[in-house]
């Protein structure tokens, strides 16, 4: 069969075994679908929706009310987001646990990362632009965490950076939709094509390298050895999308995504003090002391901690790599599983404190 | 799943897909069709009928083409959840509960306008039953500080919510009253006054129980609430008020001075007669024939927009307004202008008829119209039941045999002779 132009953007072949579900978890490959779900729907909504505090709330309504399938759309733009973080840090902990981070990947490991970063911002972002009671307590705290980056100048000069003037107004909305529309998504496409070509350019999917004894290659060599080509990679892909939008379709049509009345239309804020899940443990640890230290600098640590990770502690070599926790990989194992426990306990907390 | 040919998979998986989508397109037929209105007034479109459609409409003055629902409700126009829909509703299922009134109520310059008729002397309605007896309590309140020592006069100084006349000057020379807090009284029967005796004015929340059920707000009086359990909402404003509205908080028991407590009616009254309020008053045959609208003002109800302490300050209609007294037949006033007050009101309560330019009404001694009381064609004057639609011809006292002292008008001089005994009729 000769190859179509989606069948040339994979490669001519990947090894068998790391083109194991059980081995990518698919979470990459996910990812990368729901980011396409996200800019076909997120495209619909821009018809509808206005960025301007009157009627950014109202225009939300009006698309989850009347338009005619923009509800399935909206629940499908905000559950497509809230599984893109999921499949993303699954993507980066099976990095993490199978050594997939060690040279030469190490620098598309800081690309993930970035994407990471962009994934969460853009979440931030969209979240805010429904500008209604139900984010506005998240908004307030986390624009104002950056007040508290010393020195004051410099804290001031974020906030106003972010917010457009002294408090959260039009101009912080309009702020956050050019984001959310531009400046953050474009970072995203680029770093999307970037991160693939990368992995490519790194030599495909991490597998440990051909063993030759004397010329014959030996039992698990062999099997090693066996390849599946683009096709067969194409028709897993699909396998993947069809279950994939089917469970989003399913979400989307029986959980609604959030709405609340627009800002300043009740006194029901109270009851939305809440971050968006997840930063849930940003707002975990805020209840721990100092906004500055906890709201800023340790998630800005554990960011830094992440990033490290392939060049400060020790990579598993080569022959170790394609499987599930490498020996020399402990230490990255041990760090990651640490740190996804502090985000499930902090999280839990955000969740539970009030 | 393993063993199954990779077509075979996608095409399950196809499958699936098509079943969610399916599953969407069923879950959006299910869904209300949106149904629009935009009102006149607002000029925004609204979708509230989509799940109120079988509403009946409020009243007359208030037709939904018009008023749509949002400007006096409040809510999430655009919603079709109801949740949401719902979730910023002015005073729940009543916005004219007197915490939002301005904004439902008034809003548009509806209630809240100055004086626009003819004759019209107080205008904005809004506050006037903001600083009106039924609504502060001031009266009551005062009296029993008063009397158990609180104070040293009985004039108003707290109300059941703090209140300002916005309305200078004042008749009273009462320009606020601080809220009554029965926690900082020191007396045990204020106290208990407090905690016992605040639940009937207009913005009370009642307590539990058919004695005391009512409504808030204008909806007190205005929604006829009359035999029913309130559990279902009302969606009805009336002017033609019947007695029976009244007696929801005017005859539905006592509260006792001896132990600050109030005792709900026991008896089940069989007829109109018997049912009239407080066991021991005294009454003349009007005063249980017809609605109490039909003779007290609007003013005596909804207050003149100063801060009164007691009911006798407000309370000013007496049987002479309409009967006149030996030495004269009641005030009267002759339409000279269509945009007259009494044109409007008769217009808005239709049960009078055309009252037109030329017509004479009765007028109150401070220059209220009662203007479902006119004078005819023969010089006899007609009273026509704001509620009961009924015509009522007037008897005057001028010419009669009525033997009252010109200095004796009060309604008691006029009980000793007119009297009429509860078990004396039938």
């Amino acid at each position: 069969m000769r190859p179509s132009f989606f069948h040339h953007l994979h490669p001519p072949t990947i090894p068998a075994d790391q083109a194991r579900w059980r081995f990518t978890l698919g979470a990459g490959g996910l990812s990368l679908f729901l980011a396409a779900v996200l800019l076909v729907t997120g495209l619909l909504l821009m018809f509808y929706y206005v960025p301007t505090p009157e009627e950014a709330a109202l225009s939300v309504q009006t698309l989850t009310f009347l338009v005619p399938y923009g509800g399935l759309v909206r629940h499908l733009h905000y559950w497509a987001a809230q599984f893109l973080v999921i499949t993303a840090v699954i993507h980066l902990g099976r990095v993490l646990l199978t050594g997939a981070y060690a040279r030469p990947r190490r620098f598309n490991y800081l690309l993930g990362l970035g994407l990471l970063i962009l994934i969460l911002l853009l979440d931030f972002t969209g979240y805010v632009l429904r500008w209604d009671e139900g984010i506005r307590w998240a908004l307030v705290v986390g624009t104002n965490l950056l007040k508290t980056i010393p020195p004051t100048n410099l804290g001031q000069a974020f906030y106003g950076l972010v917010i457009g003037g002294t408090e959260p107004g039009a101009a912080t909305l309009v702020r956050f939709y050019a984001w959310h529309i531009v400046g953050l998504f474009l970072p995203l496409l680029v770093l999307v094509g970037w991160h693939i070509f990368r992995v490519r350019r790194d030599g495909g999917i991490a597998a440990p390298p051909l063993e030759v004894a004397d010329g014959i290659l030996l039992g698990d060599e062999l099997r090693r050895r066996e390849r599946i080509d683009r096709f067969e990679l194409v028709r897993r892909e699909t396998i993947a999308a069809l279950l994939a939008m089917a469970v989003l379709l399913v979400f989307a049509t029986f959980l609604p995504a959030p709405i609340a009345p627009p800002i300043g239309t009740t006194d029901q804020q109270v009851a939305h003090a809440q971050a968006p899940w997840f930063f849930l443990w940003v707002q975990g640890l805020l209840h721990l002391g100092d906004p500055f230290w906890m709201g800023v600098l340790v998630p800005l640590g554990i960011l830094v901690l992440i990033a490290l990770i392939p060049y400060v502690l020790p990579q598993p070599p080569p022959e170790e790599q394609g499987r599930w926790l490498p020996r020399h990989g402990r230490l990255a194992q041990v760090v990651t599983v640490v740190m996804l426990v502090f985000l499930i306990v902090f999280t839990l907390r955000g969740l539970l404190e009030k | 799943m393993t063993s199954m040919p990779q077509y075979v998979k996608i095409l399950l998986c196809s499958f699936f897909l098509l079943l969610a989508v399916l599953l969407a397109g069923w879950r959006y037929s299910q869904q209300p069709k949106p149904v629009a209105l935009t009102p006149v007034l607002s000029k925004e479109t609204e979708y509230c009928l989509t799940c109120h459609a079988n509403l009946p409409e409020i009243s007359p003055s208030h037709p939904v083409e018009t008023f749509g629902c949002v400007i006096c409700h409040g809510g999430q126009r655009l919603a079709l959840d109801a949740d949401l829909a719902h979730s910023t509703m002015r005073g729940g299922r009543n916005p004219s509960d007197l915490s939002v009134v301005e904004v439902s109520c008034g809003g548009s310059n509806c209630h809240n306008r100055l004086p626009n008729h003819e004759g019209d002397l107080y205008g904005n309605q809004i506050q006037r039953v903001q600083t009106s007896l039924q609504a502060t309590y001031a009266g009551a309140i005062a009296q029993v500080r008063y009397a158990f020592g609180a104070q040293p006069d009985p004039s108003a100084r707290m109300g059941a919510f703090a209140v300002q006349d916005t309305t200078l000057p004042t008749s009273t020379n009462i320009t606020s009253l601080s809220i009554f807090d029965p926690k900082s009284e020191m007396n045990p029967a204020i106290r208990s006054f407090g905690e016992n005796c605040l639940y009937c004015h207009l913005s009370a929340n009642p307590l539990p129980g058919p004695a005391y059920a009512h409504l808030v707000g204008c909806a007190a009086c205005h929604t006829p609430t009359a035999n029913t359990t309130l559990e279902q909402p009302i969606h009805q404003l009336t002017l033609a008020v019947p007695y029976t509205q009244c007696n929801i908080c005017h005859n539905r028991g006592n509260y006792s001075m001896l132990d600050m407590q109030f005792h709900p009616r026991q008896d089940q009254a069989v007829d109109r007669l018997r049912d009239y309020y407080q066991p021991i008053a005294q009454f003349t045959h009007c005063e249980w024939t017809l609605d109490c609208v039909d003779c007290h003002t609007r003013v005596e109800a909804m207050g003149d927009g100063d801060l009164h302490s007691s009911k006798k300050e407000v309370q000013y209609v007496q049987c002479r307004t309409c009967h006149g007294t030996l030495a004269e037949p009641p005030l009267t006033r002759t339409i000279i202008s269509p945009n007259d007050l009494a044109v409007y009101l008769a217009f808005i309560n239709p049960v009078v008829g055309d009252l037109q330019v030329g017509d004479t009404i009765v007028v109150t001694e401070k220059g209220e119209p009662v203007w479902n009381m006119r004078r005819v064609a023969d010089g006899n004057f007609e009273l026509y039941g704001k509620a009961s639609r009924k015509r009522f011809t007037v008897p005057l006292v001028l010419n009669s045999k009525c033997q009252q002292k010109e200095d004796e008008q009060a309604a008691r001089y006029c009980h000793t002779c007119h009297i009429v005994e509860r078990n004396s009729l039938k």
